[in-house]
């Protein structure tokens, strides 16, 4: 277990500069997410953490020893790969041993340390195999037992669960949060999941366009975004930004230049609870149902708004109705 | 397979099947046939001898000799040039920025025509006025004549063969290990490796199917060269750089001898066989097909 201390980092591939000044203190122990964009910089901020990306300026230290240009072996991390990453010319079990055995760790502790990893992930009826003959969800449960029997000090995590279905991903989600309840060790996970995002993080490092955003808890993030992009960002559906006619309508109630409201923050008029303001009458353009709720795409004078709505029935496209929004 | 697509598959592989046979399949099959015959010279009169052919050769010491010279020719082209162009490969995989002039380079020799590259050693070795020589002379050394002394005549022939072949498998070995993904790597960096410790342990086994591939064609290459013998040597000096393949050509169409010479091919065809064979057997435990 140890802190991260990534101070004024920055990163240019030729002229280009792909991370302007990233500064991010991670404690002993924290699960630290970083979400943004595709091509905003988390792999290559993740990347400089593993030691295999030179910081262009800046530091970066683990455990308090400055590690900017150290080699990679020599930090204590490990790195889960988006693709796995596995020998493919290894069994598992010698996937599992490789890092040990260069380490010329004691024989005896590697058998201990690789059984008790593939016993932790379920993957004791596999050892013998090669990763060819894994499922998707064993060849990732593989990596992250690769990076366990190392016993890091930190964890790296590139978008690890991104190649696996929807069902699976749950799964995994459920069980690195569970390994990390348990190994209590420090971990930086990329992902482009909100959901992943939400509920694996002690902290979120909303990133974009090369710098950080916003650093904070989950509910902090999504109910105290720091700027427009946060807020957009954070939250599926995405938050409404109101303009024009709409952001008239509130007239009276909020004094800003653009007002964001979350989807689940609208109701049809005469169903919303707590104090409500009207927004306008509009027609239903699409209805995404998901079960108990539903996306509710409308189109109010000339403008486009998302609706979560909860209920047993659903209006349906083309239906003209009535908006409220719930101000808190 | 249905009756139809079956028939299909035969109408598409005839064109090719038809060449092969006309100029593959029939000759050997002839050469063998000839190879227990006695042939005439200048005539088509030939009568069954039996094992003559190939009793004579293995009582010829002269014989013993080309295959003596064809096994070390063997070992000083294919592993010279395996590790040359492996390590080459090597360097300028993880140098991209001098890949493209060093490939063209490289490939240049493979380019060249055998005879105009042979023409090229004639001048390098030549004693008085070649190259090599001038330059040992700088260094205080009296070279020898490379090509007509008896101890070093095979070795100029090898280091000629070797620098013709090592483009060709540079560009092998440089599409192998393109395909080794990077992730690979940077995930045994991590696990603690060495840059040796990656390359024995990841790239290495990865590359194996490229690396038998490679060794199997080197291996017929080599047993096979004629143009560069014929060239820089014609075989001397004292039968020094006289293979079995150069042995067979003197036979066939110097001497006329084409029972002897038919036998000859079909020992050649059969050290190849079992050379390629020795190589699968080797490699089916240590080649990792991903
Ligand atoms: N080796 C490199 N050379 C040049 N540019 C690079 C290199 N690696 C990354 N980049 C550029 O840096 C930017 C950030 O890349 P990075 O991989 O960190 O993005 P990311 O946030 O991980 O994106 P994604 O979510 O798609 O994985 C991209 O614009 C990318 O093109
Ligand atoms: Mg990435």
């Amino acid at each position: 277990m140890a802190s991260v201390e990534i101070d004024r980092v920055k990163k240019q591939f030729g002229d280009i500069e792909v991370l302007k000044e990233v500064s991010l203190s991670i404690r002993s122990g924290e699960f630290v997410v970083l979400v943004g964009p595709s091509g905003c910089g988390k792999s290559t901020l993740l990347r400089m953490v593993a030691g295999l990306e030179l910081p262009s300026a800046g530091n970066i230290a683990i455990d308090s020893q400055d590690v900017t240009t150290m080699a990679p072996k020599l930090r204590g991390v490990a790195m889960v790969f988006q693709n796995y990453a596995l020998y493919p010319h290894m069994t598992v079990r010698d996937n599992l041993k490789f890092g040990l055995e260069l380490a010329k760790v004691d024989k005896k502790e590697i058998g201990r340390r690789v059984n008790e990893a593939a016993e932790v992930l379920g993957l004791s009826a596999h050892l013998d195999k090669k990763p060819g003959q894994l499922s998707g969800g064993q060849k990732q449960r593989v990596a992250m037992g690769r990076a366990m029997v190392r016993q890091p000090k930190v964890f790296l995590f590139d978008e690890p669960l991104s190649n696996l279905d929807a069902q699976l991903r749950v799964k995994m989600r459920t069980e690195i949060s569970h390994l990390h309840r348990r190994l209590s060790a420090t971990s930086i996970y990329v992902t482009h999941d909100q959901v992943e995002a939400m509920t694996l993080a002690d902290r979120i490092a909303v990133m974009y366009q090369g710098k950080l955003e916003q650093v904070g808890s989950p509910l902090e993030l999504y109910q105290n975004p720091k700027t427009k992009f946060v807020a957009s960002f954070i939250g599926t559906p995405s938050m409404n930004f109101l303009q024009g006619e709409l952001l008239q309508s509130l007239k009276g109630n909020v004094q800003a230049s653009s007002a964001g409201v979350r989807p689940e923050h609208t109701f049809l008029a005469n169903t919303g609870q707590g104090e409500c303001v009207f927004l306008g009458k509009g027609q239903i353009v699409l209805v995404e149902p998901l079960g108990s709720l539903a996306y509710i795409h409308v189109r109010i004078h000339d403008h486009y708004l998302v609706s979560e709505l909860k209920s047993d029935r659903f209006p349906h496209a083309g239906e003209t109705v009535e908006f409220m929004i719930t101000i808190l | 397979m249905n009756r139809k697509s079956s028939a299909l598959a035969w109408g598409l592989l005839f064109p090719t099947l038809a060449v092969l046979a006309l100029f593959v399949l029939y000759p050997a099959a002839q050469s063998f046939w000839l190879s227990f015959q006695d042939v005439e010279p200048f005539s088509k009169r030939s009568f069954f001898v039996g094992f003559e052919n190939y009793q004579v050769l293995f009582n010829s010491p002269d014989y013993w000799q080309t295959v003596r010279v064809t096994l070390f020719f063997l070992l000083y082209t294919v592993i010279p040039s395996l590790v040359i162009s492996l390590t080459v490969a090597v360097l300028l995989d993880a140098n991209p920025f001098f890949q493209n002039m060093f490939r063209t380079l490289f490939l240049l020799p493979v380019a060249i025509s055998s005879s105009m590259a042979a023409m090229l050693w004639i001048f390098i070795y030549n004693p008085t006025a070649g190259f090599l020589n001038y330059a040992l002379d700088v260094l205080g050394i009296h070279g020898p004549n490379w090509l007509a002394d008896p101890d070093w005549a095979l070795v100029a022939v090898a280091v000629a063969t070797v620098w013709k072949e090592i483009g060709f498998n540079i560009i092998f070995f440089l599409a192998g290990l393109t395909s080794i993904p990077l992730e690979l790597k940077e995930a045994a960096e991590l696990d603690g490796a060495n840059s040796w410790q990656v390359f024995r342990y990841v790239t290495l086994p990865l590359l194996s199917p490229t690396l038998f591939f490679v060794s199997v064609v080197s291996v017929i290459n080599s047993l096979q060269s004629f143009g560069q013998i014929h060239i820089l040597t014609t075989g001397g000096p004292m039968g020094e750089t006289t293979t079995l393949v150069y042995n067979l050509y003197r036979d066939a169409f110097v001497k006329f001898r084409t029972g002897l010479a038919s036998s000859e091919a079909v020992i050649l065809f059969g050290l190849i066989l079992l050379a390629t064979m020795v190589q699968f057997r080797m490699a089916k435990k240590r080649v990792h097909y991903g």
